[in-house]
């Protein structure tokens, strides 16, 4: 960012100085009571100390916001750093520190900068359109006292000389004015301005920030961001209920989600199998079909990380994967009462050792339920199983099995990942543990279980956010704003001519304002090397030279 | 596509070079304070006044006045009592350094050499595993290092800083040091969240910025400590005239130079956040999501806005403004060295176990 508000030192002579911290702003002259306190409270506010203050305590507050899990990007995360530390957890979350981004004081601090930047930029706005039509100030009298100064004698008269000074000036774009009616008749000079788009990139870049702010709050009003884990050969609609989690803007309901449906065929997921980078991913697929709206055509589509599909307005993306194993559960009766694929979910041993957990509420005569883990490629470690790579090289199924009432009915909502054995009771001591294909029998007659293979699994995050396209071009705005305030600098060159003997002296003064890139050294030293070219070539002699 | 071994070890190879090589440079660059040319700090033009400090400086520090009389009148206008005071151009590169002595001679062809096995050590690492060489962290730090070095051999020449070769190259062999002994990894593929040609984008930039902003950072602790002692000799606590200082480029010029290298380095780093921004969308269903890595380049962004606003700021600018850069570039350092590696969170790429 660059100054939107005037450098104190402010070479140009425009209005007075700020004293530190002082703002100058369009809120002047003195007032009493309630008034002044809330002038004396605004200019405080549009003061640059101020607003880099706040740039720090926004720096500042971020930190806690990186260095605790966040309720925005990791939940579970919160959840258990509420099991690890019952006692700070909840004070922290009082604080909001578990959701820092969201916060009252997070919010109070941003909206106060903008406020700043507001209470700066339009006032400024309002003189970048006065000067724009202004005219640059006289020349001062003495040139040499400038940063950039140069002079040398040339043959032309001093009114000659002006002239041609004017004609090189313009040429290079700068704005030019020279002496009124007012001034004696003996005074040459010119005053030649550029750069007013320095200004103008300022300004730009400081209401494009303000853009972005618009644009994401746009973003949180409109849009949505919604989660489906879909096992292999499942079809989902995209309706609010079939959906795992959907969390809706302000003003998004329900009946705006749009109607497409989306099938997983396949999905492989490619390891390296050798070298030190064994067990990390290469690639992930998910073939998927797809339809737009209900009847219409079927489409397919490679659903990759770095490659969402997009449908309605709407983008799918791939965010995770896991293995979804298959059971088969025949109860005491003789039943399959249980025959489907059921998500597991990665856990943190690495090498996706996944756990799950399988409900049976049709069994008979006790309702069954099983926890246990899933490992792709299995191998004892001293009794304990690990698994070895991510992929199902050699997948064993592992799992405590329990029997009783499930407590499904009893109106308490159940996660599908977690089993309540509040009303179980455990069936034998050791885990039954099951290689592909292999069956089972439960204790206590209780029934038999197959673990007849596996399926995979994605996650998909599908999201809606109309603010995505004016954020992005707020962003573009600010760079192109930034890249003019840094490049362009605003410089002032001043010319006056003095008659001295057969011709004239010619005094080149320069003054840039700000140089944030550098250079008006060397392109001073070069307009001075040209204005002398000028008045020393005889095409610019008395007789051909422009009148007075 | 497997990993081409053969250039991974000549990218190994090249890189011991460019180390060992940039240390004879910092050596040599040594040798200059120790036995060096003598050389004016400051120009009577840029002490003359304040505002004359808008001098580059190069032209401040070794080149010829640019107040200097010029070559005389000549031309239609002879007989005329005035000289010409037209601002002459600066002598060309080669020709400055040749005028800076032999020492700084030898340093700048070794800087030279140096940078140019470093950059060969990054190309070919880029070969041997077939995509940009940034991404992991070893990789990361031996591209940013490259930019820094080739970034602040271009300024030293720009500006003829030739005394910060020290500091600059000096910290570059620190760094490269450490990223060659402590995290170095072995060529390798990419998971599939980086394998998109935004990495080419996105981490580019932020490795340009990185190694700009590390170059300003090594400037702005020259610059303190160049403030210090002057505080120090004004309080009588140390004795004036010492002879590093005196060889070092003055407060305003190392100031100005730190800015300019900020002002270049501000819009890369904002570029390569909104293009982070625009893969995170593409890879993660959203542009921004305050994952740790991206609330630290957020920081860091804040930060160096800071600066930039301090300066323009009565009572900030200078050494408040100075330390505010450092602690900007401080913020960069623990994004890339403890929320990369010790926090877990999208950007967890750092690739050292």
């Amino acid at each position: 960012m660059t100054n939107v508000r005037a450098p104190e030192a402010d070479p140009f002579g425009s209005p007075a100085p700020e004293p530190d911290g002082q703002p100058r702003g369009h809120l002047t002259g003195g007032a009493s009571g309630s008034a002044g306190w809330l002038k004396w409270a605004w200019r405080q506010l549009t003061s640059m100390r101020i607003a880099l203050i706040l740039l720090f305590l926004l720096a500042l507050a971020s930190v806690p916001g990186s260095m605790l899990p966040q309720e925005g990007s990791d939940p579970a995360a919160v959840q258990q750093y509420f099991t690890s530390h019952p006692a700070l957890a909840p004070v922290l979350n009082r604080l909001g520190l578990f959701n820092v981004f969201a916060a009252p004081w997070f919010a109070a601090i941003y909206l106060l900068l903008f406020t700043s930047l507001v209470g700066c930029v339009v006032p400024r706005t309002f003189r970048l359109a006065g000067s724009a039509r202004a005219l640059p100030p006289r020349a001062p009298r003495n040139l040499s006292r400038l940063p950039r100064s140069a002079s040398y004698a040339t043959a032309l008269d001093a009114g000659q000389a002006v002239e041609v000074a004017a004609r090189v000036l313009s040429g290079h774009g700068f704005r030019l004015r020279r002496p009124g009616g007012a001034s004696e008749p003996a005074d040459h000079w010119l005053s030649a301005e550029k750069g007013y788009l320095r200004e103008a990139g300022n300004l730009l870049f400081h209401l494009a920030l303000l853009g972005v702010l618009v644009s994401v709050a746009l973003g949180g009003l409109f849009g949505y961001k919604a989660d489906r884990l879909l096992v292999q050969g499942q079809t989902f609609a995209d309706t609010a209920s079939a959906l795992d989690e959907f969390h809706p803007g302000r003003f998004v309901t329900a009946a705006d989600l749009a109607p497409f449906t989306i099938r997983l065929n396949q999905f492989t997921a490619a390891y390296i199998a050798a070298g030190p980078q064994r067990g990390q991913p290469a690639s992930f697929h998910a073939e998927l079909s797809y339809t737009a709206r209900p009847g219409g055509p079927s489409r397919g589509y490679d659903l990759q990380v770095n490659r969402p599909l997009s449908v309605d307005g709407v983008k799918v993306y791939l965010i995770g994967h896991g293995y979804a194993p298959l059971f088969r559960v025949t109860d005491a009766r003789g039943q399959v009462v249980y025959d489907q694929a059921t998500p597991f979910i990665a856990g943190s041993s690495g090498n996706f050792l996944s756990e799950g957990v399988v409900k049976v509420p049709d069994a008979q005569p006790q309702q069954l339920g099983f926890t246990g883990v899933f490992v792709p490629t299995a191998v004892d470690v001293g009794g304990i199983l690990e698994s070895v790579f991510p992929a199902a090289d050699h997948p064993v199924a592992s799992l405590i099995a329990y029997a009783g009432n499930l407590g499904i009915d009893s109106g308490v909502p159940q996660s599908v990942y977690q089993l309540d054995t509040a009303g179980m009771h455990r069936l034998g001591a050791a885990p039954l543990l099951m290689r592909e294909g292999q069956t089972l029998r439960l204790p206590s007659g209780q029934g038999m279980i197959t673990f007849a293979g596996y399926d995979q699994w994605v996650s998909l995050a599908i999201t809606h956010d109309p603010g995505q396209l004016p954020a992005l071009v707020c962003g573009i705005a600010a760079l192109g704003g930034l890249l003019l305030s840094f490049m362009v600098r605003r410089r002032r060159v001043f010319i006056r001519a003095r008659a001295a003997g057969h011709g004239s002296t010619v005094q080149v003064g320069g003054l840039a304002r700000t140089d944030a890139s550098g250079g008006f050294e060397a392109e001073f030293a070069s307009l001075a090397a040209e204005l002398r070219a000028a008045h020393r070539r005889p095409a610019s002699r008395p007789d051909s030279a422009e009148g007075k | 596509m497997p990993v081409n071994l053969a250039l991974g070890h000549a990218s190994n190879d090249f890189m011991i070079a460019a180390l060992v090589i940039y240390s004879l440079s910092v050596v040599a660059f040594a040798g200059d304070f120790a036995f060096g040319r003598p050389r004016r700090a400051v120009t009577t033009s840029a002490a003359r006044e304040p505002s004359a400090a808008l001098a580059a400086v190069g032209a401040a520090a070794d080149g010829p006045a640019a107040q200097g009389p010029g070559p005389g009148a000549d031309g239609p206008a002879e007989g005329l009592a005035v000289t010409d005071s037209v601002p002459e151009p600066a002598p060309p590169p080669l020709r400055a350094v040749r005028q800076a002595g032999p020492w700084v001679t030898a340093a700048m062809a070794l800087g030279i050499l140096g940078a140019a096995a470093h950059a060969t050590a990054v190309v070919t690492r880029g070969f041997a595993v077939h995509r940009p060489p940034w991404g992991n962290m070893y990789e990361f730090v031996t591209a940013l290092t490259c930019v820094a070095a080739i970034f602040f051999l271009f300024v030293m020449i720009r500006y003829r800083a030739w005394t910060l070769g020290l500091f600059v190259i000096g910290a570059v062999v620190a760094v490269l040091g450490l990223a060659e002994t402590v995290i170095y990894t072995a060529p390798g593929q990419l998971v599939p969240a980086l394998q998109s040609y935004w990495l080419a984008i996105h981490v580019t930039a932020m490795t340009l910025a990185t190694g700009i902003f590390f170059v300003a950072a090594v400037l702005g602790a020259v610059y303190l400590a160049v403030g210090r002692y002057s505080r120090r000799v004004a309080a009588g606590r140390a004795v004036p005239g010492n002879p590093i200082v005196g060889r070092l480029p003055g407060m305003e010029q190392l100031d100005r130079l730190t800015y300019r290298t900020i002002v270049f380095g501000f819009p890369i780093w904002t570029f390569g956040v909104i293009a982070g921004a625009i893969w995170a969308d593409q890879a993660w269903g959203r542009y921004w999501g305050w994952d740790p890595v991206e609330t630290w380049a957020f920081i860091t962004w804040v930060i160096y806005a800071a600066f930039l606003h301090a300066r323009a700021t009565a009572g900030w600018r200078g050494r408040r403004a100075h330390y505010i850069q450092l602690l900007g570039f401080a913020s960069l350092i623990i994004n890339i060295a403890i929320v990369q590696v010790f926090i877990t969170g999208l950007h967890s790429y750092a690739g050292i176990r």
